[in-house]
């Protein structure tokens, strides 16, 4: 019983992570049609700038801010620069992605060093609760609870304000939207930088969660986040976070009972979906 | 009265396929100006030229008396034009009253008036306010799409076949709303049903393989048989 | 148009011979390799433009093809015995595996639109990844095994000359089948696949037929490479092996078939003295980073590649001026 709270603990902070990644990845794909395969370098690039605010200033708090500093000018120059050129071309678009993630992932071992690099824990979260048998460990609650805060201020932006309902909006016509006055490629580049904002928190996060940073670690986690993405329907806000969920439970039980197969698992999960239904679990187009 | 919008040579290509291959028309405020023609004779692409959608390569669109030509698709919507297209373009996923918001400006009391105006006009909008627009009967959709481009602070509406797959019952009482707008707005009308395109239209624009091939009051085209047997194919 | 044709092929032939003379007149070592390395790759960006140049497909998985060739070539040498025959029908077992692999993706994956092809294969590579780091009593995981080469190969001019044949057979298949009519309904997918499809071609299946080739000639590669090494680990399933072909393809052009051998050639020879660099500026051990630059740049100023920019400026001269100037020209092109 004690192991599997504990499992699941795991499971659901990994699967938050993973949101924190896909849910840009979906709305990105969902209102611009662009799959962004340089997603994982904005996540590797939160990671790696939370750590450097952390040396420098101790402060957590400022860890965090600077980490979605990053992911701001990180979207706007990866929205202007490399999307905008190759808008409409889907092939052109993989391609430079692609290529883009390889310079993000290069840069940051250019500026940060080849190797990896430890990352603390700040002391508030240290350690852990225990009840009786039971122990829960701090900081990933923290993290479950800011992907649920997360997700709350998302999904009252999407529900309940007027570019919210835009991109809800742009998501399914985009033709539709632009003849009503509303001009399109700059909601385009809000929400680019807002997935990137939520991939750079999702690795400040991650950081103090797996101990230890690495340039690869971005293209890891974005395949996490585009199964997530497949099983939860692209373009769908909710259908991430379930989906995410999902991938970080299934991870966290095989890593623990078959560690061989979890990655496998999930794929496979992935694999079912997409033969058995093609637009994920939630439908948002047509 | 005045010009609203006029479409001086205009020329379109999608692709590499040469659409519009010279269209002339003009729309005079209060009127309704119907654009006849085939199938495939290029009245839906004119719309879009008009929008920028599909952008005009040759020719010159002008709207109150300015050039619309070579503008994006978002900055002549705000200029002051509407469009309802052949499909309606309603957003499934949200409600009537959601789609509607994404058309308004500013929820000022001009803007209010208007949808005030517009729900009488559609009393079932306002029975499905609360319901998802993908849920609306074909008909229904039809008035949501007019009633949205309409409340946008639209001077002159775009309507692209307004009476296809509907019911006769539901065409005659979206054609009376359109008699009733035009006291409003200026409305320029794609047709294929051409009883209510003769009905409702004030002057009529013919296109025949992308180009202007007549254009007149809609009365003298109503008795010109020889026109409407070989543009038409009726009479 | 058949005498351009001529003179293509007699200059092809003209380098080819030169190609073949050359480990004859030299006795560099560095060269040899180098060229090797490059034939081989070659071979890896051919079929990859099979797939992005030819049919439209962007695959992110190419790596699990190469790899699959490289280890079933070093674990046969390994376990059977090196020798010229088991060789041969290590590439051969290599080839029909890749083929029925890519078969089975293909017909399950190919279905998708590109976004979702891309990602599965990505996945799917990863997948064959973590599966030869796991299963180590094949593969020796991530460490890999040394595994002897058939004698004859240990000099390495015949290696080369075997190399180079291989190089020079595929490229005649290869624009034999980009040229079959086959070949045809793979550039009209590429150009329409819709319309395509509404002429009734079954789309899926040539597809299919495009990506079981590209595999099996990439298990050639990988095959040729794990022989030239000597050696096999994980890293011919990485991300980096499709890169590789990536980065041949366009920057050499796409479509082309001769641009992915001349992208091969400028990206080994160009890593070749990058990484020479090295020892005096540090930046360029990350020499990886400049091609990264350079291929984004390509996609969006270039997307044609070396080869496609110098076919078009070559057309351009020898197109009467009138023509240009037409409008529906210069849109039929685009």
């Amino acid at each position: 019983m004690e192991l599997l709270l504990n499992l699941t603990i795991n499971g659901l902070a990994t699967g938050m992570l993973i949101f924190l990644l896909a849910a840009g990845l979906t709305l990105i794909f969902g209102l611009m049609d662009v799959l962004n395969f340089a997603h994982g370098g904005l996540f590797a690039w939160g990671a790696y700038s939370s750590v450097w605010f952390y040396s420098l200033t101790e402060s957590f708090v400022i860890a965090i801010l600077g980490a979605i500093l990053t992911g701001i000018i990180l979207g706007f120059i990866t929205e202007k620069l490399i999307i905008k050129p190759v808008y409409g071309n889907h092939v052109q678009q993989i391609l430079i992605t692609l290529g883009f993630m390889l310079v993000l992932t290069e840069m940051l071992k250019v500026v940060f060093g080849p190797n990896q690099i430890a990352a603390k824990t700040p002391p508030y979260f240290v350690g852990s609760w225990e009840f009786g048998d039971v122990i829960i460990i701090k900081y990933r609650v923290f993290i479950i609870i800011v992907g649920f805060l997360v997700f709350g201020i998302f999904q009252y932006i999407l529900k309940k304000t007027k570019i919210g309902l835009i991109v809800r909006a742009g998501v399914m016509n985009k033709e539709m939207v632009k003849t009503l006055g509303i001009n399109i490629n700059n909601v385009f580049l809000y929400v680019f930088i807002a997935g990137a904002v939520l991939a750079s928190l999702g690795g400040a996060l991650m950081a103090p969660y797996s101990g230890v940073i690495y340039a690869e670690m971005g293209m890891e986690f974005a395949i996490l986040g585009f199964i997530v993405v497949v099983i939860g329907g692209m373009g769908s806000f909710p259908g991430s976070l379930l989906a995410a969920v999902l991938v970080g439970l299934t991870g966290s039980y095989m890593a623990y009972y078959v560690p061989s197969l979890s990655l496998a698992v999930n794929m496979m999960i992935m694999a079912i979906v997409l033969i058995f239904r093609p637009q994920g679990l939630f439908r948002v187009k047509g | 009265m005045n010009t609203m919008l006029k479409v001086e040579g205009v020329h379109t290509y999608i692709g590499q396929y040469h659409i519009l291959q010279g269209v002339n028309f003009e729309a005079k405020e209060g009127e309704v100006s119907v654009l006849l023609g085939r199938n495939g004779a290029g009245k839906t692409t004119t719309l879009k030229t008009i929008l920028g959608l599909t952008p005009a390569t040759k020719g010159c669109i002008t709207f109150k008396g300015q050039e619309i030509t070579k503008k994006p698709t978002h900055v002549i919507a705000n200029s002051g034009i509407g469009y309802v297209p052949e499909d309606q373009g309603i957003f499934a996923t949200l409600t009537v009253e959601e789609n509607m918001k994404v058309a308004m400006r500013n929820e000022d009391e001009v803007t209010m008036r208007k949808q005030d105006y517009v729900l009488d006009l559609f009393p079932d909008l306002k029975t499905f306010w609360k319901k998802d627009g993908g849920l609306l009967s074909g008909g229904q959709k039809q008035m949501l799409a007019m009633a949205r481009a309409f409340v946008g602070n639209s001077q002159l509406l775009l309507i692209d076949e307004p009476s296809k797959g509907l019911a006769p019952i539901v065409i005659e009482k979206v054609m009376e709303a359109i008699i009733d707008m035009k006291k409003q707005t200026t409305i320029v009308l794609v047709e294929q049903n051409f009883m209510m395109a003769s009905r409702i239209g004030d002057t009529y624009t013919l296109l025949d393989d992308g180009e202007t091939v007549h254009s007149g009051m809609m009365q003298d085209l109503i008795q010109d048989e020889q026109i409407k047997r070989k543009y038409l194919g009726i009479g | 148009m058949t005498t351009k044709y001529q003179w293509n092929n007699i200059f092809l032939t003209i380098i080819v011979i030169v190609l073949f003379i050359f480990p004859f007149v030299t006795d560099s070592r560095t060269w040899t390799i180098l060229l090797t390395q490059i034939f081989i790759f070659s071979i890896l960006a051919m079929s990859y433009d099979i797939l992005l140049g030819y049919t439209g497909i962007v695959s992110f998985g190419h790596a699990m093809f190469f790899g699959i060739g490289a280890y079933t070539t070093a674990v046969m040498l390994d376990r059977v015995e090196p020798t010229v025959g088991v060789f041969i029908l290590s590439i051969a077992t290599g080839m029909v595996i890749a083929g029925i692999i890519s078969f089975i993706v293909g017909l399950l994956t190919l279905r998708l639109k590109s976004h979702f092809y891309a990602m599965l294969t990505l996945a799917l590579s990863g997948l064959f990844l973590v599966l030869a780091e796991k299963w180590r009593s094949l593969t020796s995981g991530n460490d890999g095994f040394t595994f002897r080469a058939p004698e004859v190969f240990k000099d390495r001019m015949v290696f080369y000359l075997v190399v180079l044949v291989c190089l020079v057979v595929v490229y005649i298949l290869l624009r034999r089948f980009v040229q079959s009519p086959l070949g045809h309904v793979l550039v009209a997918v590429r150009e329409n696949e819709q319309r395509t499809k509404s002429l009734g071609y079954k789309v899926l299946h040539y597809k299919v037929i495009a990506s079981i080739v590209a595999g099996v000639v990439a298990s050639l590669a990988g095959a040729l490479y794990a022989i030239s090494l000597r050696f096999v680990n994980t890293s011919v399933l990485t991300m980096d092996i499709t890169l590789d072909a990536l980065l041949m393809t366009i920057i050499g052009g796409v479509g082309t078939l001769i641009g992915p051998i001349i992208g091969a050639g400028v990206i080994e020879l160009s890593q070749h003295y990058l990484s020479g660099l090295a020892k005096d500026y540090p930046i360029f051990e990350r020499w990886i980073i400049f091609f990264g630059i350079l291929y984004i740049l390509a996609v969006i100023f270039f997307p044609s590649g070396i080869v496609g920019t110098i076919r078009q400026a070559f057309h351009k001269r020898k197109k009467p001026r009138v023509v240009e100037e037409k409008p529906s020209n210069s849109k039929g092109e685009s």
